[in-house]
């Protein structure tokens, strides 16, 4: 048996007195599980979306959404994804401090897209709120529930950045570092369906390529 | 080393302390897999009483013994109840208790999480039965049809504790089904691959998926419930272009999934016990393990049965219809496969298999009704009549309630170690038995004679007085039965014979340890070689060298997910008491915000906050990402 533990290359020494290294696949395995249950939530809310819409007369989009700002926010979130991975890379060949500043750098770029997002809000609540009509109600749960997301992986992103590193022997940073980007990688997916089904297609549909 | 001394070191490095902090801090599967029943048995007894005060109303016509409006907020809470708070979470109780136990691992993937997953399914319970104690309970039936569930009918908090209690129950439900499927995937012994795992593995497998994709169409719900109710939205409100379909579509995408997860599990059960007391392996094991799989998979279209009567194309009805008699496939090969066991088997009539076979005959009446109200001419007749409540009840009692009672006599001396008295349990088996079908069978007819169900009386003279007598005979006597079983295991308990190891004989891992299994289960991981660990020639425990005792800490072996070769060691989490507040920070959470206090919301949320990190803060000792 010993010889199927060292085929899988160990991260961690093996542990004392058992002959195998130390398991650090669990965390992530929990994570792609939320991360499935967390997408169907959101499969759900726009199957919502357009089960409302199919109501047409009562549908009203009389002008659809303003995309500038959504798109900013969605090369602010998309370039943070690339910065995090780079981060990730560069743990992997223990540059621990390259690492942690690629974090920081994430966490920064969230903070500004919940900065663009409030801009946003505040601009758009002139035409439409959740209280004007069916549309406002499911256009404005979208995305906050997306922005809520936002802040759950900031919570996450910065909880692994001050994160303790004890004996490297007991434990990595690795895995929570990898764990919290897997979600925070999602949190941007999400944004790019928003933009596609919420920004664009309203503003197709009314206008045209 | 000798063996006591591995022993001796091993419960000291797994047992939990005998104190209050021990209690309220245990990360032990066993202890929590107990809590779970225990805590769903005390919601059937609830949900129970609730059914015989109903029944009672229904005895004779124009009764008045409680008043319309207290009817309608029993057979909610009679519904919520049962088909929540008890017909899943007494399965991943039992899940809780056996899985670890069968697959040779100490204790759950994610234990800290199980801990979890517990507190914060008693607190959703404990939020729920809020309501009643404020005289608002929910009272538009367990799936809350808007807009009659929307403030403008039902101003008062009910609702409001139904939608928030139910989105709690969903996040200790997902958290279980994330960390059985882990556990299952990543913590078997060697050599248990995936083509010899134990077909209640299988069912549970397969319901922890679709909880992962079922569950979420519940939170959504909920929410737009929520924010239409408290918030100012327009979902469901048609002259704002909501639609109170959408609820019905939501609700519905998680309740019909639902229904397979608290089927399967316990069809998992039978077919762990039917092959025990036939003294045989199972018929078609791998017949069962793709139909259990492909009912979950399939469960997935079937949703709109319930909304045959709302208005939909010919093509959305016929699809949907097509869906529904499909499962009825996958469901009979499950049947035959139990049937030709027994066939072929020699049989061993204990409780357990009395109930494993009256559950069969259950389930094939329940199944036959369900064909007929999935073919949409039946179902437009049948509609919203007692042939419904005859069918669920058929279906439910059939396949959770008689499976659950097979699996207490058969696991119970497990976890007690003392055997449960036969004739006692055979007594409240026919108790249960001929209560039920006396009590249900007639509400077909009443169904079909055309008594609408949820309705508080009926007139004298529609010929509907008799039958009626009769099912509420029938439930009590049903009642009787259960009170029967329940008062036998507090009862053996204290004088039951000890049961020792493997009392039944059987085959799979849980078997191999002591009855009750010591807090780390097993001295050595076990190995295995073939289907049935302890009917083969295999020695599990076989380890000359103490290479698979893992003493150092607490520590257990993680093997791949096909094969199940073990290729990790997993260290796991010590007591903590951080579940418990996290999950009662939730709970405040929750509460606050029926009441719209929003800065009590603020205060608990950031409380949840700073308790997960509290929680998930690495310690120098111990190892967990979770």
């Amino acid at each position: 048996m010993a010889s199927i533990a060292q085929a899988h290359e160990p991260r961690f020494p093996r542990q004392p007195g058992t002959g195998y290294p130390l398991d650090d696949n669990r965390g992530t395995w929990g994570m792609w599980l939320t991360i499935a249950t967390e997408a169907t939530l959101f499969v759900l809310l726009f199957s919502s979306y357009f089960f409302l819409e199919n109501n047409k007369d009562r549908w009203h989009i009389d002008e659809p959404p303003k995309m500038h700002l959504a798109f900013i926010m969605l090369a602010i979130l998309v370039a943070s994804s690339f910065v995090l991975h780079w981060g990730e890379k560069q743990l992997k060949l223990e540059r621990y401090l390259r690492a942690r500043l690629a974090l920081g750098v994430t966490i920064l770029m969230g903070l500004g897209f919940l900065g663009v997002s409030a801009a946003e809000y505040l601009d758009h609540w002139k035409e439409l709120t959740p209280y004007s009509d069916s549309y406002g109600s499911i256009f404005y749960t979208i995305v906050s529930f997306h922005a809520a997301h936002v802040i759950v992986g900031l919570l996450i992103l910065s909880y692994t950045l001050v994160m303790p590193r004890y004996s490297p022997a007991l434990r990595s940073p690795y895995r929570p570092y990898h764990v919290a980007s897997l979600y925070w990688h999602f949190v941007d997916t999400v944004w790019i369906f928003i933009v596609g089904l919420l920004y664009v297609m309203p503003n197709v549909r009314v206008y045209g390529f | 080393m000798s063996s006591t001394a591995i022993a001796e070191k091993l419960k000291s490095e797994w047992e939990t302390p005998r104190s209050l902090w021990g209690k309220l801090a245990t990360v032990d599967h066993k202890e929590i897999g107990i809590r779970y029943i225990v805590t769903a048995m005390v919601f059937l007894i609830i949900g129970g009483i609730e059914a015989l005060i109903l029944r009672v109303q229904l005895f004779r016509p124009e009764q008045a013994v409680v008043s319309p409006e207290m009817y309608d907020q029993l057979f909610s809470m009679h519904g919520i109840t049962m088909i929540f708070w008890y017909a899943q979470p007494i399965l991943s109780g039992f899940a809780v208790y056996v899985i670890p136990l069968m697959i040779g691992s100490r204790d759950m993937a994610f234990p800290r999480l199980n801990a979890f997953t517990y507190w914060v399914y008693l607190l959703s319970g404990i939020l729920l039965y809020i309501a009643p104690c404020m005289g608002q309970a929910p009272h538009a039936g367990w799936f809350s049809y808007l807009p009659y569930t929307g403030t403008r009918y039902s101003p008062e908090y009910g609702l409001d504790f139904y939608a928030l209690s139910l989105i709690l129950f969903t996040i200790s439900m997902t958290g279980g089904a994330i960390n059985f499927i882990v556990t299952i995937m990543r913590m078997r012994a060697p050599g248990l691959t995936i083509n010899r795992m134990p077909l209640f593995l299988y069912s549970t497998f397969t319901i922890s998926w679709v909880s992962i994709f079922a569950m979420p169409a519940l939170t959504a719900a909920c929410v737009f419930m929520e924010l239409d109710r408290r918030w100012g939205t327009h979902f469901f409100s048609i002259a704002d272009g909501g639609n109170p379909l959408l609820w019905q579509q939501l609700f519905w995408f998680f309740g019909h999934p639902w229904v397979y997860i608290i089927f399967l599990p316990a069809t998992g059960m039978l077919s762990m016990i039917i092959p025990v007391f036939s003294r045989r392996p199972i018929v078609g094991y791998h017949w069962v393990a793709a139909a259990t799989m492909l009912t979950g998979a399939v469960g997935f279209s079937v949703w709109l049965h319930h909304m045959f009567t709302t208005g939909m194309s010919d093509m959305a009805m016929s699809f949907f219809s097509a869906g529904s008699m499909l499962i009825s496939i996958f469901t009979t090969i499950q049947v035959f496969a139990w049937v030709a066991t027994m066939w072929k088997g020699r049989l061993v009539m204990t409780t357990s298999m009395l109930y494993a076979v009256g559950s069969i005959a259950l389930l094939v009446i329940g199944g036959l009704s369900g064909s007929f109200t999935g073919i949409i001419p039946v179902d437009w007749q049948a509609h919203n009549t007692y042939f419904v409540v005859a069918h669920i009840h058929y279906v439910l009692i059939g396949s959770n309630l008689f499976p659950v009672f097979a699996a207490f006599y058969y696991w119970l001396p497990k976890m007690t170690g003392r055997l449960s008295n036969e004739t006692v349990g055979k007594w409240s088996f026919w108790l249960m038995f001929i209560g039920f079908n006396v009590g249900f069978f007639p509400m077909h007819i009443v169904g079909l004679l055309g008594m609408p169900r949820r309705i508080y009386t009926y007139p004298a003279g529609l010929g509907l007085q008799p039958l009626n007598m009769i099912e509420t005979i029938g439930a009590f006597v049903l009642g009787i039965g259960i009170l029967v079983s329940i008062v036998n295991w507090f009862t053996s308990l204290r004088t039951g014979a000890i049961a020792g190891k493997n009392p039944w004989n059987a085959d799979t891992l849980e078997w191999d340890t002591d009855s009750p299994p010591e807090p780390y289960s097993v001295v050595h991981i076990p190995t295995v070689a073939s289907r049935h660990p302890l009917w083969d020639e295999h020695d599990e425990s076989y380890d000359p060298d103490n290479e698979r005792v893992f003493d150092h800490g607490r520590l257990t072996l993680v093997s791949t997910w096909l094969d199940a070769e073990p290729y990790a060691i997993s260290k796991m989490p010590e007591e903590t008491i951080s579940p418990l507040l996290v999950s009662l920070a939730l709970f405040g959470f929750f509460l606050a915000l029926i009441f719209q206090q929003m800065w009590l919301v603020l205060a608990s949320l950031v409380c949840a906050l700073l308790l997960s990190y509290y929680w998930l803060w690495p310690r120098p000792e111990g190892e967990e990402v979770a």
